[in-house]
């Protein structure tokens, strides 16, 4: 992950966000950025893809990308990733913002004259209604990441402009997590009747972004025209066109065929590779905050022993899972720890080595057969007999768990374990991990950020939405407080190492790869850069073509 | 002929009642859970007991039968239901997706009809020549080759000689009859071929067995034409098995294009049922297979009516008993 250690005068990084506020950053915000850039163009249809349909437009009550592509250019959040360096806020809808002395007051200040594509201006209050919607939403109205906002005492709008949010405690990573690029902000007048109704904003869009939905015909097309009374001046391209192509061989060849511009999701490398032949076509992968994990239902027997879980974790080959599934799945990358690879909170060589089966990975010198033998004598000190049958849910359609599940059986029978993948389509894969019907399953967690409150909260507390395994355990949760309300910089990477190894120890979860998204543009597409997040920088204001 | 064409109906209806019993009861049987699916899929923390509620707004903690018969009075009033996924009236998604589908299907068959035919009555006419041993080879490759791998292999030679890829955005026939023909022509080659070379191989063998009869003997020996005996002669009395095989198809068709048109991206029914499936939307997938099953009763009951037309012994076997 990018990393900045010197702060701009028109963006803040995650410790800046909070312990300065936002005052004044976004004075020079367009001045320093057109230094940098290209002349851009005016004008031209950009086409792009999107893996499917979305399930439908509300982009609060969703955890789907398709969902958050279509929505992105659209709407607005209070603040967003500054693109040039994924560690970095600026301003979107609030042009500045100020923390208390105590780090549990953020006071937003709204920009004047933001209006919503139907033409009524923005205010604190739209603001307080969506975020409170995410944080309680109304009745009949579903919200995932609630998690992300579960430090909030309470929000208030003493001003058309102002919105003032109170912290339980501190939380230095808050203006990330409330930056959410699903985190958008809503009409009040339009999403309160239909929230009273149950259906929510499902069936339009109604946002500030610097487009507007206009035609939407689904399985064909989605086509979005710029917003020219967008608060950040109209964008470049006429309109967006973004169509919905399921598979990834499909989005290849409509790239090689000019039929689109630009595909900002691929996990297949051999996809990728082709692209990289084709002339005037730029394929690239990044490292993502997304994890492929083992996880162990520890409610069933006999993975409640630690042991087994630890016997588990010795048994696998990571580096050759990677070399196997990688491909596939875009599996690309290991990681130090529960954090992403190149985190400063990365676990050293000899803290992660302590874990077994995590001294394999390249370079750490760790031996797989001796791993393997440890992991023999675990199981047997638990009481598991050799042969005991272990079955490992998969999802059918999708290299990243059904892959991984076949190679990790593949592996587990090195230690004596009869694996076998239990494959479903997503219907039955999501409902019976949901409820805990598994005894083991390979999941590959994507989230938006890569913050430890973003990655340890949403996947590594008890009450985190990815909690899969249904572990209970008071001390990390309270560790995981702890670490997210330090304000110290320094004793805060402390709980967090904490943290990590407690966890690490705990083998509720195993890590075997961190995956790494591809995406590929026609070289006239300009002005789009990559970010880790597979959801940040989708609002496409500043892409033009140079045609 | 009426009493004939009644009987074939109730049939049809006793038919699309049990299947539409079975495709409820199916979709509540397999493992899922629509309220999981559409919360987010597992993807946040949903609690239990907004679990329940999303269950009981669509009325799935009612008892089975009691759903069943509240889906029921729906369907008699023509009124498939509410998309989970979509948020559309099923039967608006299907009106949009039909069209596309239904045209594949018509012109994957007018190639394999207008093609097949007259290929099997060659091979057949010319049995054991070079012609013949083709054509042989030929469709058992058509046979042997899932259309979809066929798609596959169109899509990326396209783009590979060529750079053309499919385009994304179809037009309806109605809308641009041309240019919705030549985007439509790949997909109907991909599932054509296999439906061209059955065709073949059961014209090719049904008239090397009517080309050997007396009539057909009796015919050249009164000095017709070799066409007028074939054609006349021998196709018209061949085409039974084969109408009966080009009906089945044809219905066959609409539920099977699912991975064709996921390769070709058509927006058809196929990607619809699929994704009505996996998403756990029991309207959606409970209203496209009863119209699926509904389009296999329609076309066998036009083939049953095509034999009373081509043979009128079959009238009258269903009229006495």
């Amino acid at each position: 992950m990018a990393k900045s250690s010197r702060p701009t005068a028109f963006a803040v990084n995650r410790r800046e966000a909070l312990m300065l506020g936002g005052a004044a950053l976004a004075a020079t915000a367009s001045a320093g950025r057109m230094a940098r850039a290209q002349t851009p163009k005016r004008g031209g249809t950009l086409r792009v893809s999107n893996g499917g349909d979305p399930p439908d437009y509300d982009v609060l009550q969703t955890a789907t990308y398709l969902t958050q592509f279509v929505g992105a250019p659209c709407y607005s959040t209070l603040m967003r990733v500054d693109p040039a360096d994924y560690s970095r806020l600026q301003p979107d809808l609030a042009e500045r913002w100020e923390v208390s002395a105590d780090g549990k007051t953020v006071t937003f200040h709204l920009r004047d004259g933001v209006v919503f594509h139907n033409g009524s201006p923005l205010t604190s209050a739209d603001v307080v209604y969506s975020l409170e919607r995410i944080r309680n939403p109304p009745r009949g109205i579903v919200s995932p990441r609630r998690g992300l906002l579960g430090n909030v005492d309470g929000i208030e709008a003493p001003g058309p402009r102002t919105v003032v949010v109170r912290l339980k405690a501190p939380q230095p990573d808050f203006l990330f997590m409330v930056s959410n690029p699903f985190n958008v902000i809503y009409s009040k007048a339009v999403a309160e009747p239909l929230d009273a109704q149950g259906t929510g904003m499902k069936r339009q869009i109604m946002g500030t972004g610097p487009f507007r939905l206009g035609r939407a015909v689904n399985g064909q097309i989605y086509e979005f025209e710029r917003f020219d009374r967008y608060y950040g001046g109209p964008a470049h391209l006429d309109k967006i066109q973004m169509f919905p192509i399921r598979g990834e061989i499909e989005r290849g060849a409509a790239l090689q065929g000019r039929r689109i511009d630009a595909s900002f999701f691929f996990a297949n490398e051999s996809v990728l590779q082709n692209l990289r032949q084709v002339q005037g076509m730029t394929a690239l992968r990044r490292p993502t905050p997304t994890f492929i994990n083992l996880i162990p239902q520890v409610e069933k027997k006999p993975f409640d022993d630690v042991r087994v879980r630890e016997a588990l974790s010795l048994a696998l080959d990571r580096d050759a899972f990677i070399k196997t599934v990688g491909p596939l799945a875009g599996a690309f990358f290991h990681s130090m720890g529960l954090l992403p690879p190149g985190s400063p909170h990365s676990l050293s060589a000899e803290e992660i080595k302590q874990f077994g089966g995590y001294d394999t990975l390249p370079g750490l010198g760790g031996n797989l057969e001796a791993n393997r033998r440890r992991a023999r004598e675990l199981l047997r000190a638990a009481g598991v007999p050799e042969g005991f049958k272990v079955s490992l849910l998969a999802r059918g359609d999708i290299p990243a768990f059904r892959d991984s599940s076949i190679n990790i059986a593949a592996q587990l029978k090195n230690i004596g374990l009869d694996a076998t993948v239990d494959v479903r389509d997503a219907g039955a894969f999501y409902t019976l991990e949901t409820t805990g019907q598994f005894e083991l399953v390979a999941h590959s967690v994507a989230i938006a950020g890569s913050l430890p409150d973003q990655i340890l909260g949403e996947g590594y507390t008890s009450f985190g939405g990815r909690n899969y395994g249904k572990w209970r355990d008071d001390s990390l949760d309270t560790l995981y407080r702890q670490q997210s309300s330090e304000l110290d910089p320094a004793k805060r990477g402390q709980l967090i190492k904490q943290f990590q190894l407690a966890f690490l120890k705990t083998y509720y979860q195993i890590n075997l790869a961190w995956v790494g998204y591809g995406a590929a543009h026609s070289n006239t597409m300009k002005g789009w850069t990559a970010l880790p997040d597979l959801y940040a920088n989708m609002n496409l204001h500043q892409v033009w073509l140079d045609a | 002929m009426f009493g004939y064409v009644v009987q074939r109906l109730l049939s049809g209806l006793a038919t699309l009642f049990l299947v539409a019993l079975m495709v409820f009861v199916i979709m509540r049987v397999l493992p899922g859970d629509a309220a999981v699916m559409m919360t987010g899929a597992g993807a946040g923390a949903i609690s239990d007991a907004e679990l329940a509620e999303v269950r009981a707004r669509l009325g799935l903690d009612q008892p089975l039968p009691v759903q069943f018969v509240a889906w029921s009075a729906e369907i008699a009033r023509l009124n498939l239901g509410t998309s989970l996924y979509t948020g559309n009236p099923v039967i608006e998604d299907v009106a949009q997706r039909f069209p596309f589908t239904l045209q594949i299907v018509v012109m994957a068959m007018l190639i394999a009809v207008f093609l097949g035919i007259p290929a099997g009555v060659l091979s057949a006419r010319f049995a054991g020549s070079w012609f013949d041993q083709i054509l042989r080879a030929l469709s058992i490759g058509g046979l042997a080759a899932p259309s979809f791998w066929v798609g596959l292999l169109l899509i990326l030679g396209l783009v590979y000689f060529f750079q053309w890829s499919a385009p994304l955005f179809w037009e309806p026939f109605w809308v641009s009859p041309l240019q919705s023909l030549s985007q439509l022509i790949w997909p109907a080659i991909a599932v054509g071929l296999r439906q061209l070379a059955l065709i073949a191989r059961m014209t090719r063998s049904i008239m090397l067995e009517v080309l050997g009869e007396d009539y057909i003997r009796t015919a050249r020996a009164k000095g017709l034409a070799e066409g007028a005996v074939v054609i006349r002669h021998g196709l018209r009395n061949a085409l039974m098995p084969v109408v009966t095989l080009i009906g089945f198809e044809f219905s066959a068709l609409f539920g099977g294009l699912i991975v064709t048109e996921a390769v070709f991206n058509v927006p058809g029914l196929g990607q619809y049922v699929v994704n009505a499936i996996l998403n756990r939307d029991y309207p959606a997938a409970q209203g496209i297979v009863l119209i699926l099953a509904g389009i296999v009763v329609i076309g066998n009951l036009t083939v049953d009516l095509l034999y009373g037309w081509l043979d009128p012994r079959t009238r009258v076997r269903t009229a006495k008993a």
